[in-house]
């Protein structure tokens, strides 16, 4: 029995891996799907976005790459489609280098769905390094920071960046957030200082962090991790993936993958509990022989 | 719909196919693996210094310079006293922008977080009793146990979790219990925290098993990828590359 | 000189930025705001001096065929290669059809995506191994991990008796003991950040010089 249980915490981490390998495939070959409840952090979010007054202009800070796409994506696709459904004006940046070739693809393709013109009703201000500068510097003059935009042209020429001189002449900043720079970096440099409204959206590993500046009422909303960008896709697309309008054909992918998520984090509970069980029962025995 | 190319077509199952290379890793270190990595490597770091070219270079040095903006020369001259650094005997040089930049780090650093981690942090942990017992009383399990218990655990926590970290008075009598109590919130926090982490990384996971099984796609881009085949495929040539070079391994 | 120069220009730089905050001054502002930019090319250049530092120890290994002399070739042919798609590409280098989007769409998103999924089946292979109730504190941050693992997903709100309060207990613990050791960590990063910043800008602190 000693041997048996001392063979099994010991097992080839290859068997683990294996397992994991099965936990996430199973559940997407059979298709099973839960419901879920949104929480009190998304639909804040959710609503505070769809009190935005049609032709207002959000400022979007796209800061993901393609590591964190599962998580992020769709909520990024969601919230493109309420902001241009509500016939929001959209200002994009980001501050992370693989950003660019990932977002202005999906963005041009969703604002062409809604029918929303360059330069008009969106624009992609394009790329800057440098971190907590790049932000400060976005707080205190765009077109400084941002003298032409992705395409080349002048950035103050945009009919969409008329009025707009810094993040406080925006209705909102949205942070779409894969880790450093990001939301943390908005939050410390420029939404006190300017007393911006933002909200966000973070990976699962960043939202633990986040939530005190939710409760601090720095962030009006805060979506996390893949369950986040599910409840958003539930309340923006409330019958499920759109037949029709310019929605149409939107996968929702991460409301297919949270019914994934169930089986991998039952897995690891299985092999938390079952790994402590074995060692306390080799413990004990050991204490007794 | 309109029909995939054929680079699309390939550029798919490649894509298929690194995937399945870095997955490789799980079994063991190995060639394919090694191709791929070295293959992330070069690509990644071109694709950095190009978006950065785009992003900064052009419009916020090289443009104005050509627009004749002096000013402009400063960060010029920064920029070559920089690559100085590669110099032997003139890296010295390259202290001037290092400072610079590391000085501007500094000085916005210290200002965000003094402002929105210390001041606001701190106002908002003084909780409201009178306001708590009023929307929530003591404990309400509708408003996820907010109440006034809550608010003043959150506040002993806190104070706990500071004192704990406070290494200049030793930790024993009264400020080992106190420790104590700081060390179990923090277990509660990093528990906590270890269960988004678990969600993060599965979520990754879940991403590639998408493409995998061909769900990213429109039904009707999936059927002509192919991708559950693709990927069956390209993990039985993965395989039997192990096969032979694990064998070529022992025999060599 | 060579050690004064670069401490001075600290501290003038450093005190500048603080005092941004302090004086909304539009004339201090623009000053500032240059200053920004200026940090932000340098920051864009310091990248540029790591790839040619990359170049510089992989191409004599290609060159003398030292071990693994193979990989480093591929790497810097797919360095090579994928720079020249991006400046021909030029602007419109990310229109879809591109030769960049194209190596960015079918290699870099698979590598870069497939790497971090790694991470999954470590972190399984973690929590089997290494995560053991062995005292108190290790139990109950084992506790949490699990409520907030069954709660933050559809089947432990399906739970019965407990699945209604599952995710209840899940937001207590995140909006009451997480928010107490966050901000108790916050508080004292921030203590930190505010010496370690004052310690840059008046010198006392040097190892950025190469000291």
């Amino acid at each position: 029995m000693l041997d048996l249980l001392i063979k099994f915490q010991d097992m080839d981490r290859r068997w683990v891996f294996l397992g994991m390998g099965f936990a996430i495939l199973l559940p997407m070959l059979a298709n099973i799907t839960f419901g879920f409840e949104v929480d009190e952090r998304v639909q804040a979010l959710y609503d505070e976005v769809e009190a935005l007054p049609a032709g207002s202009t959000v400022l979007l800070s796209a800061d993901f790459d393609p590591a964190s796409r599962p998580e992020l994506d769709p909520f990024f696709r969601a919230h493109l489609h309420h902001l241009f459904r509500k016939d929001v004006k959209v200002v994009m940046v980001t501050l992370w280098e693989f950003a660019p070739p990932l977002i202005l693809p999906t963005t041009e393709e969703i604002a062409g769905k809604h029918g929303k013109e360059y330069g008009t009703d969106w624009a992609f201000l394009g790329y800057k390094p440098g971190k907590e500068l790049a932000i400060k510097a976005i707080g205190e003059n765009i077109p400084k920071t941002f003298p032409k935009d992705s395409r080349g042209n002048v950035t103050t020429a945009l009919p969409v960046m008329q009025g707009m001189k810094q993040a406080k002449d925006f209705a909102m900043l949205m942070s779409v957030s894969a880790g450093f720079p990001g939301t943390r970096e908005y939050v410390l440099q420029i939404q006190g200082q300017y007393n911006l409204k933002m909200g966000s959206s973070c990976t699962a590993v960043s939202a633990p962090d986040y939530i005190p500046f939710y409760k601090a009422g720095q962030l009006f909303g805060l979506a996390g991790g893949m369950p986040g960008s599910a409840q958003y896709e539930k309340l923006v697309f409330p019958d499920g993936p759109p037949t029709s309008g310019p929605a149409k054909g939107e996968r929702l992918l991460a409301t297919q993958a949270i019914n994934v998520l169930n089986l991998g984090h039952l897995f690891i509970i299985a092999l938390i509990v079952l790994g402590n069980i074995a060692f306390f029962i080799t413990r004990r025995i050991e204490d007794q022989g | 719909m309109t029909a995939l190319t054929t680079i699309e077509l390939v550029g798919c199952w490649i894509s298929l196919a690194l995937t399945i290379c870095i997955l490789s890793f799980l079994y063991e270190d190995n060639p394919v693996y090694k191709l791929a990595e070295h293959l992330f490597l070069g690509v990644s770091i071109a694709i950095s210094v190009v978006e950065i070219y785009y992003g900064v270079m052009k419009p916020n040095l090289i443009e104005p310079l050509l627009g004749g903006e002096l000013l402009s020369l400063v960060p010029l001259v920064l920029v070559v006293m920089l690559f100085f650094k590669l110099h032997r005997k003139l890296s010295y040089l390259a202290r001037v922008p290092i400072a610079f930049i590391v000085a501007a780090y500094a000085g916005v650093k210290l200002t965000g977080e003094a402002n929105a981690n210390l001041m606001t942090q701190v106002a908002q942990s003084m909780p409201n009793l009178s306001q708590l017992w009023a929307d929530h009383g003591i404990w309400d399990w509708s408003a996820d146990g907010a109440g006034v218990f809550s608010g003043i655990a959150l506040v002993l926590g806190l104070s706990a979790c500071l004192l704990h970290f406070y290494f200049s008075a030793p930790h024993k009598k009264a400020m080992k219990y106190v420790s104590r109590f700081g060390i179990l919130t923090l277990m509660l926090s990093f528990g906590a925290s270890f269960g988004y982490t678990v969600m993060g990384r599965i979520s990754l996971a879940i991403g590639r098993a998408q493409e995998m099984m061909g769900l990213d796609k429109a039904p009707a881009v999936a059927e002509q990828v192919h991708p559950k085949t693709a990927t069956v495929l390209l993990t039985i040539a993965v395989i039997g590359f192990l096969v032979v070079w694990k064998k070529r391994q022992k025999t060599a | 000189m060579k050690r004064t120069v670069p401490l001075v220009v600290t501290f003038l730089v450093g005190m500048f930025m603080i005092g941004e905050f302090f004086i909304p001054h539009h004339l201090y502002r623009v000053w500032t705001a240059e200053f920004l930019v200026w940090g932000l090319i340098l920051a864009a250049a310091a990248f540029v001096l790591g790839l040619i530092n990359l170049i510089q120890v992989n191409l004599p290994k290609v060159l003398r065929k030292e071990p693994d002399w193979g990989y480093k070739l591929i790497m810097l042919l797919a360095l090579a290669g994928t720079l020249v798609a991006g400046f021909a590409g030029g602007q419109d280098r990310q229109t879809p059809g591109t030769v960049y989007q194209w190596i960015f769409d079918y290699v870099f998103v698979p590598l870069n995506a497939t790497m971090f999924a790694l991470l999954a089946f470590y972190i399984a292979s973690a929590a089997f191994r290494a995560f053991r109730a062995r005292n108190l504190d290790a139990t109950v941050l084992l506790a949490a991990a699990i409520l907030v693992m069954l709660a933050r997903v559809p089947i432990g709100e399906s739970l019965p008796f407990i699945g209604d309060y599952l995710p209840r207990l899940m937001n207590w613990i995140m909006d009451v003991p997480n928010i107490a050791a966050r901000r108790a960590i916050f508080i004292g990063a921030a203590l930190g950040a505010v010496a370690t910043g004052l310690r840059v800008i008046l010198g006392l602190e040097r190892s950025h010089l190469g000291d």
